[in-house]
């Protein structure tokens, strides 16, 4: 596997604000990278970087092995595609399609078959002639996919592609990069807040908060295995609860306080009396036959979505338990669930470290 | 009250205002029209018995007006053809970037903005004289007018260059364009129609422009048509069937044009003066 | 090992013709592509250093060096035909400046003596308050009347826009044709607005605008609110219109009826726009000098004359220019006053 983008000790300032910390990410040739993390965590300034629309303050920055520091960004060879799609309303799809062609001086027959082919592939053939301004959100989104896709590029940059999209066609846009990734192979980065996002699209997620890379790896690592408290309550939905708990006598088992105490029994051996905060996943807390649970829980607020019903109790702790056997529970009840041992996560209460 | 019958009324209440707040357009239009003595007449006319459409003809024999109006020509178009040169890339520079330096030149070019023509005419004057500039009236008039008008210009047009969104000038680097190419290919069409209206404005400013040429051009041959209005108001002239007939052959051309592109004069004046 | 950058053995410098190939064989071909990059000979970064021309150009392609090119020339074209000349105006006020000194910086210098004889004249002071007159009339009316139309075309009838425009041809008359059309309507004895007046029952003898010290100032200033209150009502109706038209919604719910609403609502919102119409209106006013020089010429006996027309007379009537330049710096200072204020009520803009 060669690496198609490398990243050593980037660090960016905007004056006193330092955007960027120390950044080390390397993206394997094909594979489809997504950046997730909160408004304002630097995703989207790395991903600029890498565009070369920021410049990197320290750090070496290297595409397909070659220092690309202080190139421009005409000289990188990469596409991206913007959030607000960022096609040239003066000119019609097949010249938004093909001006990077032109722009190198692409002959133009072969910049046209080249904008047909593509066209072909993302189902615009109908559309070449149109502006922008005649095409629905959804075909704006699949020319601004084909305008990157067209130079064949040494990667592809995508800056929150389908935020400006309603959920149903959020979804399908999704599966519809995903697959014409797995065809073409091209490195990708993606850049999203939206954790489900970046779970299903992407081979390898990089959580990032305040400028820092928190965690990467793949999705399911992230997911089973989060390095600390931020990308545990970051990743999954709804998100995972945190509670007070202490480690027992016999270090074996965990004292947890939700309202009253309750203890459950460890799958390993920890320092006793050390404090920590356990996380539960909601979907992982499952009902069981009253007196045969860890946890008995006042239930406060029941919201039903369908295919799932939220469980939110009322205890001093808020814990959010998901039920999908439709169980019927209204608020008031007192209710059993278990988790499995291997399934409860332990943070450090101080540094909120995975222990 | 039905909606129709509301916007009828609306409608011709509104005309009745447009007509009073024009009253002194149509007053100049009759005026040239009507006979030396008709003029005079107590009730005064508001039609004329009998158009004098010989009055044209005659002002524009008699005063040279084509003259006038060629020079009138000429400074407004080279001082348009100087603004939108210098003015359109620094408009530009101060729509894209938002830091320190940017709201000093902003604030520097509001201010000059804001200089009487009449109070800096005098240090223009007494420095061109010294440089031999005097002996180029129409083209020192040229400078002047631009130095003026330009941070108006750069005002309206640095609004357009803010509406065109950054992303796209960064789709063209990422597509593989420079700076410049990305400048003239994507930024610059987008923004042209902003601009064609901001010079358009200055066109018509610089068209009717005073102070400056009644200061600096002192050859009759070469005084634009304002400076020649001004010669042929004396201070007790009784002309004024003639004046006014210089006074529609000098604005309608400026009028026709302001009614045909009413629009957009409009929209690109307000982006600009106020956000 | 330095090199320039377009030496350097890297893909994106592809001679044309390979390029072409690689999009003549797309779609379908990105294993040959795979294969064409990993050729590539890696590990010989290109450093951007050439000579410093190379590396100049390369900024005004690429960087910085464009937006410094592109602004450079206007303002340093701004600093010679208006920065200079403003500090030339502050120089001459110290200096003793005549028709035969005028080719020279050498003058003699007098110090204040400039400034201790303008306000020695008798005319300066009438001039001043004149000016003050001149400038609260001219931006009350414009204001007044320019928000009442404003609010007129506010209600949304077919053709509104259309009309509204058309009020701003006054606006963007020359200056001296709008003058000699006043200097004709408000004449004496065959004025037609004396004649309106006279008709209407308002006055019973003709008022000499132009000629009377009592009248000659409001003739320039009826002028200017005319040439004026249609830039006011547009700017208005902007404002206006970027009120939300949910909050009138919202207001008329709670109760509150149409004066209410204009007093609670209309008003508080357009408080940024009003004031910098009227630090225009200020600006706007300050610069005018074609309406005196088209109806009264300052006069008679300086009853109309303001220091911006004044300022002018005394340079290119009286040949003192030392006397212009001072009265220019006086006037100077205060719209730069004024100034500020328009500045600081536009910046309340965002970035779209």
């Amino acid at each position: 596997m060669t690496k198609q983008i490398e990243l050593s000790g980037v660090n960016k300032y905007y004056g006193a604000y330092h955007a960027l910390k120390n950044i080390d990410l390397s993206i394997e040739k094909g594979s489809f990278v997504a950046l997730v993390g909160p408004s304002g965590c630097g995703k989207s300034t790395l991903l600029r970087s890498l565009a070369g629309l920021e410049s990197i303050s320290t750090g070496d920055l290297k595409i397909a092995g070659e220092l690309m520091n202080k190139v421009p960004p005409r000289k990188r060879d990469i596409a991206m595609v913007f959030q607000s799609y960022a096609l040239y309303p003066h000119m019609t799809v097949e010249q938004n399609l093909t001006y990077s062609l032109r722009i190198r001086r692409v002959a133009k027959a072969e910049a046209k078959k080249a904008a047909e082919e593509v066209a072909a592939t993302t189902g615009l053939s109908h559309l070449l002639g149109r502006y922008p301004r005649e095409l629905s959100g959804g075909q704006r989104q699949r020319v601004a996919m084909s305008r990157a896709i067209i130079r064949h590029p040494k990667a592809f940059l995508f800056d929150e592609p389908l935020s400006n999209l309603d959920a149903a066609l959020r979804v399908h846009m999704r599966k519809e990069i995903r697959t014409l990734h797995d065809r073409l192979h091209a490195t990708s980065v993606y850049v999203t807040h939206d954790q489900i996002e970046a779970m299903t699209m992407a081979d390898h997620v990089v959580v990032m908060k305040d400028g820092v890379i928190e965690q990467q790896g793949a999705p399911l690592e992230l997911y089973d295995r989060p390095a600390n408290r931020f990308v545990a309550g970051f990743i999954g939905s709804p998100a995972m609860n945190f509670v007070p708990a202490t480690v027992g006598e016999d270090g074996r088992s965990l004292a947890v306080d939700i309202g009253e105490k309750q203890t459950i029994p460890l799958d390993r051996q920890l320092q006793p009396g050390r404090k920590v905060t356990a996380g539960l996943r909601p979907e992982h807390l499952h009902f069981v036959e009253p007196g045969q649970g860890v946890f008995r829980l006042p239930v406060g607020i029941v919201e039903t979505t369908g295919s799932a019903t939220y469980i939110t109790t009322s205890t001093a702790t808020e814990v959010t338990v998901v039920d999908t056997t439709r169980r019927p529970v209204r608020a008031g009840d007192v209710i059993d669930v278990s988790i499995r041992p291997a399934d409860v996560h332990i943070f450090d209460a101080e540094t909120g470290l995975r222990v | 009250m039905t909606e129709t019958n509301r916007n009828r009324l609306m409608l011709l209440i509104a005309i009745v205002m447009a007509a009073i707040y024009l009253f002194p357009l149509y007053w100049m239009y009759i005026t040239a029209l009507k006979s030396g003595s008709e003029m005079f007449a107590t009730p005064p006319t508001f039609w004329p018995s009998v158009p004098q459409w010989s009055t044209y003809a005659f002002v524009w024999e008699s005063r040279g007006m084509g003259r006038y109006l060629w020079n009138s020509l000429v400074i407004a178009s080279g001082a348009v053809v100087l603004i939108t040169v210098l003015g359109v890339g620094c408009a530009y520079v101060l729509a894209r970037y938002r830091n320190v330096w940017v709201d000093i030149g902003l604030f520097l070019i509001l201010m000059l903005q804001v200089l009487p023509a009449s109070l800096m005419i005098t240090p223009i004057f007494v420095g061109f004289s010294q440089l031999g500039m005097l002996d180029y009236p129409r083209l020192a008039v040229i400078i002047a007018i631009a130095a003026k008008s330009m941070p108006f210009f750069v005002v309206l047009v640095r609004a357009t260059f803010m509406a065109v969104p950054m992303e796209l000038e960064e789709a063209a680097l990422v597509d593989g364009n420079s700076r410049v190419g990305a400048f003239f290919h994507i930024v610059l069409p987008l923004a042209r129609n902003g601009i064609l209206v901001s010079a358009i404005l200055i066109f018509m400013q610089a068209f009717g422009e005073f102070v400056y040429s009644k200061s600096i051009i002192q050859d009759i041959e070469l005084q634009p048509a304002s400076v020649g209005l001004n010669s042929f108001m004396g201070p007790n002239t009784n002309e004024w069937n003639n004046i006014m007939a210089y006074a529609t052959i000098y604005v309608t051309p400026i009028l026709a044009i302001f009614v045909l592109l009413q629009r957009r004069i409009v929209s690109g004046l307000t982006s600009g003066a106020i956000k | 090992m330095p090199h320039s950058p377009s030496s350097g053995p890297t893909g994106h410098l592809l001679p044309a013709g390979e390029r072409l190939n690689r999009m003549a064989d797309a779609p379908s071909s990105i294993s040959s592509r795979k294969g064409l990059s990993s050729a590539q000979a890696p590990g010989s970064p290109v450093r951007d250093v050439g000579g410093p021309v190379t590396r100049l150009l390369s900024s005004v392609r690429d960087g910085r060096g464009f937006d410094i090119v592109l602004v450079a020339f206007p303002l340093g074209f701004l600093f010679l035909m208006a920065g200079l000349p403003l500090l030339y105006n502050v120089l001459m006020s110290f200096q003793e400046v005549d028709m035969f000194s005028l080719g020279t910086l050498m003058r003699p210098f007098v110090g204040l003596k400039n400034y201790r004889d303008l306000f020695a004249q008798p005319e300066t002071l009438p001039i001043l308050a004149n000016t003050a007159i001149f400038v609260v009339g001219s931006i009350a009316g414009q204001f007044l009347i320019g928000f009442g139309l404003a609010l007129f075309f506010w209600v949304n009838f077919p053709g509104a826009a259309w009309l509204r425009g058309l009020f701003l041809v006054s606006w963007v008359m020359p200056g001296l044709v709008v003058g000699a059309i006043w200097n004709w309507i408000l004449s004496g004895d065959f004025g037609v607005l004396n004649f309106i007046l006279r008709e209407g029952g308002i006055i019973s003898a003709n008022i000499f605008w132009r000629s009377d010290p009592n009248y000659s100032l409001y003739a320039v200033i009826l002028a200017n609110i005319w040439l004026g209150t249609a830039f006011n009502m547009i700017l208005l109706s902007v404002g206006l219109a970027g009120i939300p038209a949910d909050l009138y919604e919202a207001a008329e719910l709670d109760g509150a009826n149409a004066w209410q609403r204009f007093w609670t609502i209309t008003l508080p919102m357009m408080r940024s726009t009003i004031g910098a119409i009227i630090a225009l209106g200020l600006i706007f006013t300050l610069q005018q000098f074609d309406l005196f020089a088209a109806i009264t010429s300052g006069g008679p006996n300086n009853s109309s004359n303001v220091t911006q027309y004044w300022a002018w007379e005394q340079s290119f009537r009286q040949y003192d220019f030392a006397k212009g330049a001072t009265i220019s710096v006086l006037m100077i200072v205060f719209v730069m006053i004024a100034s500020v204020v328009y500045v600081r009520s536009t910046r309340h803009e965002v970035r779209g």
